[in-house]
Protein backbone atom coordinates (compact mmCIF):
# COMPACT_ATOMS: atom_id res chain seq x y z
CA UNK A 1 0.00 0.00 0.00
CA UNK A 2 1.23 3.56 -0.81
CA UNK A 3 0.92 6.14 1.83
CA UNK A 4 1.11 9.88 0.35
CA UNK A 5 2.80 12.09 3.06
CA UNK A 6 -0.66 14.76 3.87
CA UNK A 7 1.26 17.29 2.16
CA UNK A 8 1.08 15.64 -1.08
CA UNK A 9 -2.48 15.89 -0.86
CA UNK A 10 -4.47 19.18 -2.24
CA UNK A 11 -5.98 21.22 0.51
CA UNK A 12 -5.02 19.07 3.52
CA UNK A 13 -2.69 20.40 5.95
CA UNK A 14 1.03 18.59 6.46
CA UNK A 15 1.91 17.05 9.72
CA UNK A 16 4.46 20.26 10.33
CA UNK A 17 1.87 22.48 10.05
CA UNK A 18 -0.58 20.09 12.11
CA UNK A 19 2.35 20.08 14.78
CA UNK A 20 2.45 23.65 15.04
CA UNK A 21 -1.11 24.10 16.02
CA UNK A 22 -1.96 20.72 17.65
CA UNK A 23 -1.76 22.34 21.12
CA UNK A 24 -3.42 25.72 20.71
CA UNK A 25 -6.24 22.99 18.63
CA UNK A 26 -6.40 20.61 21.33
CA UNK A 27 -6.79 23.70 24.37
CA UNK A 28 -9.77 24.93 21.80
CA UNK A 29 -7.20 28.27 20.86
CA UNK A 30 -7.83 27.94 17.41
CA UNK A 31 -9.84 29.93 14.84
CA UNK A 32 -12.98 27.50 13.31
CA UNK A 33 -11.10 27.40 10.21
CA UNK A 34 -7.73 26.26 11.48
CA UNK A 35 -9.58 23.87 14.23
CA UNK A 36 -11.59 22.34 10.63
CA UNK A 37 -8.29 21.71 9.21
CA UNK A 38 -6.63 20.34 12.26
CA UNK A 39 -9.46 17.81 12.43
CA UNK A 40 -9.30 16.44 8.91
CA UNK A 41 -5.50 15.92 9.02
CA UNK A 42 -5.46 14.03 12.51
CA UNK A 43 -8.41 11.99 10.90
CA UNK A 44 -6.46 11.73 7.93
CA UNK A 45 -2.74 10.87 9.48
CA UNK A 46 -2.83 7.74 11.84
CA UNK A 47 0.81 9.10 13.48
CA UNK A 48 -0.33 12.52 13.86
CA UNK A 49 -3.67 11.41 15.39
CA UNK A 50 -2.01 8.97 17.64
CA UNK A 51 -0.26 11.68 18.87
CA UNK A 52 -2.88 13.90 19.26
CA UNK A 53 -4.70 10.99 21.01
CA UNK A 54 -1.52 10.88 23.76
CA UNK A 55 -1.66 15.09 24.48
CA UNK A 56 -5.39 14.34 25.21
CA UNK A 57 -4.93 11.93 27.50
CA UNK A 58 -1.84 13.90 29.24
CA UNK A 59 -4.78 16.64 29.59
CA UNK A 60 -7.21 14.71 31.31
CA UNK A 61 -4.80 13.16 33.47
CA UNK A 62 -3.65 16.29 34.35
CA UNK A 63 -7.34 18.01 34.66
CA UNK A 64 -7.61 15.15 37.24
CA UNK A 65 -4.67 16.17 38.95
CA UNK A 66 -7.48 20.40 39.47
CA UNK A 67 -6.88 20.70 43.46
CA UNK A 68 -10.82 21.33 44.52
CA UNK A 69 -10.91 24.39 46.53
CA UNK A 70 -12.81 23.89 50.15
CA UNK A 71 -15.26 25.10 51.07
CA UNK A 72 -14.50 26.58 53.84
CA UNK A 73 -11.27 28.25 51.96
CA UNK A 74 -13.77 29.60 49.88
CA UNK A 75 -15.93 30.68 52.81
CA UNK A 76 -13.19 32.50 54.53
CA UNK A 77 -11.86 34.95 51.13
CA UNK A 78 -15.56 35.54 50.98
CA UNK A 79 -15.43 36.79 54.48
CA UNK A 80 -12.11 38.51 53.95
CA UNK A 81 -13.59 40.10 51.09
CA UNK A 82 -16.94 41.70 53.22
CA UNK A 83 -14.72 42.44 56.20
CA UNK A 84 -12.67 44.30 53.28
CA UNK A 85 -15.21 46.53 52.03
CA UNK A 86 -16.65 47.65 55.35
CA UNK A 87 -13.15 48.02 57.76
CA UNK A 88 -9.91 48.56 54.97
CA UNK A 89 -7.42 50.66 57.06
CA UNK A 90 -6.69 52.41 53.31
CA UNK A 91 -9.97 54.19 53.83
CA UNK A 92 -11.91 51.95 50.85
CA UNK A 93 -11.31 52.40 47.01
CA UNK A 94 -9.11 54.98 45.60
CA UNK A 95 -10.78 57.71 42.90
CA UNK A 96 -9.42 56.90 39.53
CA UNK B 1 -15.16 52.77 39.02
CA UNK B 2 -15.23 55.61 36.42
CA UNK B 3 -14.56 59.37 37.25
CA UNK B 4 -18.34 59.65 38.61
CA UNK B 5 -16.75 58.99 41.54
CA UNK B 6 -15.64 62.00 42.15
CA UNK B 7 -17.55 63.67 44.98
CA UNK B 8 -18.44 60.54 46.83
CA UNK B 9 -21.24 60.39 49.35
CA UNK B 10 -21.78 57.31 51.90
CA UNK B 11 -24.44 55.91 48.73
CA UNK B 12 -21.65 55.84 46.50
CA UNK B 13 -18.97 53.82 48.92
CA UNK B 14 -22.08 51.21 49.55
CA UNK B 15 -22.96 51.12 45.63
CA UNK B 16 -18.60 50.79 45.24
CA UNK B 17 -18.54 48.37 47.82
CA UNK B 18 -21.07 46.27 46.21
CA UNK B 19 -19.34 46.28 42.76
CA UNK B 20 -16.85 44.76 44.45
CA UNK B 21 -17.91 42.45 45.97
CA UNK B 22 -20.02 41.03 42.56
CA UNK B 23 -16.97 41.47 40.41
CA UNK B 24 -14.41 39.43 43.14
CA UNK B 25 -16.94 36.83 44.43
CA UNK B 26 -17.00 34.46 41.09
CA UNK B 27 -13.29 34.74 40.50
CA UNK B 28 -12.26 33.72 43.91
CA UNK B 29 -12.23 30.21 43.20
CA UNK B 30 -9.72 30.50 40.47
CA UNK B 31 -7.53 33.21 42.36
CA UNK B 32 -7.10 30.53 45.18
CA UNK B 33 -5.99 27.72 42.62
CA UNK B 34 -3.58 30.06 41.08
CA UNK B 35 -2.33 31.19 43.79
CA UNK B 36 -1.97 27.64 45.12
CA UNK B 37 0.22 26.94 41.65
CA UNK B 38 2.44 29.91 42.61
CA UNK B 39 3.24 29.73 45.87
CA UNK B 40 2.29 25.93 46.78
CA UNK B 41 1.51 26.13 50.31
CA UNK B 42 -1.81 26.37 50.79
CA UNK B 43 -1.25 29.17 53.40
CA UNK B 44 0.35 31.67 51.58
CA UNK B 45 -1.85 31.29 48.53
CA UNK B 46 -4.31 32.22 50.64
CA UNK B 47 -2.42 35.20 51.78
CA UNK B 48 -1.78 36.19 48.48
CA UNK B 49 -5.15 36.07 47.45
CA UNK B 50 -6.08 38.32 50.31
CA UNK B 51 -3.06 40.65 49.51
CA UNK B 52 -4.26 40.89 45.48
CA UNK B 53 -7.98 41.40 46.90
CA UNK B 54 -6.79 44.48 49.23
CA UNK B 55 -4.99 45.88 46.38
CA UNK B 56 -7.88 45.24 43.98
CA UNK B 57 -10.02 47.16 46.08
CA UNK B 58 -7.80 49.89 46.48
CA UNK B 59 -7.36 50.19 43.06
CA UNK B 60 -10.76 49.49 41.27
CA UNK B 61 -11.14 53.40 40.65
CA UNK B 62 -8.61 53.07 37.72
CA UNK B 63 -10.56 49.30 36.55
CA UNK B 64 -12.62 49.98 33.41
CA UNK B 65 -14.47 46.95 34.10
CA UNK B 66 -13.36 44.54 31.56
CA UNK B 67 -12.46 41.21 31.71
CA UNK B 68 -11.87 41.54 35.64
CA UNK B 69 -10.21 37.90 35.82
CA UNK B 70 -7.52 39.64 33.77
CA UNK B 71 -7.35 42.32 35.94
CA UNK B 72 -7.28 40.34 39.42
CA UNK B 73 -4.35 38.11 37.84
CA UNK B 74 -2.02 41.19 36.62
CA UNK B 75 -2.79 42.51 40.45
CA UNK B 76 -1.85 39.00 41.33
CA UNK B 77 1.11 38.90 39.27
CA UNK B 78 2.33 42.08 40.84
CA UNK B 79 1.43 41.56 44.40
CA UNK B 80 3.48 38.14 44.15
CA UNK B 81 6.75 39.88 42.94
CA UNK B 82 6.36 42.60 45.34
CA UNK B 83 6.27 39.19 48.20
CA UNK B 84 9.06 37.53 46.11
CA UNK B 85 11.13 40.94 46.60
CA UNK B 86 11.31 41.03 50.10
CA UNK B 87 11.67 37.35 50.58
CA UNK B 88 13.25 35.44 47.45
CA UNK B 89 13.97 35.62 44.00
CA UNK B 90 11.11 35.06 41.89
CA UNK B 91 10.14 32.10 40.67
CA UNK B 92 7.60 34.12 38.29
CA UNK B 93 10.18 36.00 36.23
CA UNK B 94 13.07 35.58 34.05
CA UNK B 95 12.32 32.04 33.84
CA UNK B 96 14.67 31.15 30.39
CA UNK B 97 17.30 31.68 32.26
CA UNK B 98 16.37 29.10 34.74
CA UNK B 99 16.42 25.51 34.49
CA UNK B 100 14.48 25.05 38.35
CA UNK B 101 13.28 21.65 38.57
CA UNK B 102 9.32 22.17 39.40
CA UNK B 103 8.12 21.06 42.51
CA UNK B 104 5.01 19.81 41.34
CA UNK B 105 3.11 17.93 44.28
CA UNK B 106 6.00 18.74 46.70
CA UNK B 107 3.50 20.43 49.01
CA UNK B 108 0.50 17.70 48.18
CA UNK B 109 -0.27 15.61 50.52
CA UNK B 110 1.60 12.26 50.45
CA UNK B 111 -1.78 9.76 49.51
CA UNK B 112 -2.28 12.37 46.75
CA UNK B 113 0.92 11.26 45.01
CA UNK B 114 -0.54 7.49 44.84
CA UNK B 115 -3.72 8.18 43.61
CA UNK B 116 -4.77 7.62 39.97
CA UNK B 117 -3.31 4.53 37.53
CA UNK B 118 -0.03 4.35 35.69
CA UNK B 119 -0.41 7.00 33.35
CA UNK B 120 -1.73 9.71 35.41
CA UNK B 121 1.80 8.75 37.81
CA UNK B 122 3.93 8.67 34.72
CA UNK B 123 2.58 11.73 33.95
CA UNK B 124 2.93 13.57 37.45
CA UNK B 125 6.75 12.04 37.48
CA UNK B 126 7.07 13.86 33.99
CA UNK B 127 6.07 17.18 35.45
CA UNK B 128 8.65 16.80 37.95
CA UNK B 129 11.38 16.52 35.75
CA UNK B 130 9.93 19.18 33.64
CA UNK B 131 11.77 23.14 34.18
CA UNK B 132 9.78 25.45 36.52
CA UNK B 133 8.34 27.84 33.55
CA UNK B 134 7.44 25.12 31.27
CA UNK B 135 5.63 23.19 34.30
CA UNK B 136 4.44 26.28 35.49
CA UNK B 137 2.44 27.10 32.21
CA UNK B 138 1.17 23.79 31.98
CA UNK B 139 -0.22 24.15 35.63
CA UNK B 140 -2.07 27.20 34.78
CA UNK B 141 -3.49 25.67 31.52
CA UNK B 142 -4.30 22.20 32.21
CA UNK B 143 -4.81 21.95 35.46
CA UNK B 144 -6.19 25.54 36.97
CA UNK B 145 -8.12 26.02 33.23
CA UNK B 146 -6.66 29.59 32.44
CA UNK B 147 -6.77 30.57 28.98
CA UNK B 148 -3.42 31.46 27.11
CA UNK B 149 -4.58 34.98 27.40
CA UNK B 150 -5.33 34.54 30.99
CA UNK B 151 -1.78 32.68 31.72
CA UNK B 152 0.42 35.08 29.90
CA UNK B 153 -1.07 38.01 31.48
CA UNK B 154 -0.26 36.36 34.58
CA UNK B 155 3.15 35.54 33.86
CA UNK B 156 3.71 38.98 31.80
CA UNK B 157 5.02 37.47 29.54
CA UNK B 158 3.54 37.32 25.45
CA UNK B 159 1.45 35.34 24.62
CA UNK B 160 3.46 33.02 22.02
CA UNK B 161 5.99 32.46 24.63
CA UNK B 162 2.72 30.99 26.62
CA UNK B 163 2.27 28.72 24.00
CA UNK B 164 5.53 27.35 22.64
CA UNK B 165 6.44 26.57 26.50
CA UNK B 166 3.21 24.50 26.40
CA UNK B 167 4.54 22.38 22.85
CA UNK B 168 7.63 21.89 24.45
CA UNK B 169 6.76 20.72 28.16
CA UNK B 170 3.96 18.47 26.61
CA UNK B 171 6.17 17.30 23.72
CA UNK B 172 8.83 16.47 26.79
CA UNK B 173 5.95 14.57 28.49
CA UNK B 174 4.83 12.72 26.00
CA UNK B 175 8.85 11.49 25.34
CA UNK B 176 9.23 10.68 28.93
CA UNK B 177 5.87 8.50 28.34
CA UNK B 178 7.04 7.20 25.08
CA UNK B 179 10.34 5.83 26.64
CA UNK B 180 8.11 4.30 29.58
CA UNK B 181 6.25 2.58 26.91
CA UNK B 182 2.86 4.35 27.95
CA UNK B 183 2.68 6.60 23.92
CA UNK B 184 3.64 5.98 20.56
CA UNK B 185 6.71 7.37 20.00
CA UNK B 186 7.90 9.80 17.15
CA UNK B 187 5.86 11.07 14.40
CA UNK B 188 4.77 15.44 15.18
CA UNK B 189 6.01 17.28 18.67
Amino acid sequence: MIIWPMSRIRGVMSCRQAARVIQSYLDGETDIGTGRAVATHLEMCRQCGMKAATYEAIKEALARQARETDHETLERLADFVDELIHTDPAGGPEAA
Amino acid sequence: MTGEDEGRGPDSDVSDHQAFTNLVTPELDILYRVARTLVRRPGDAEDLVQDTLVRAFRGIGGFDGDYPRAWLLTIMRNTEVNRNRRRRPSLLFDPDSSDAVADIGSAGQPEEEFVGGEFERAVRIAMIALPEHYARVVELVDIDGLSYAETAELLGIPLGTVMSRLHRARARIRKQLAAAGMAPPGGIT
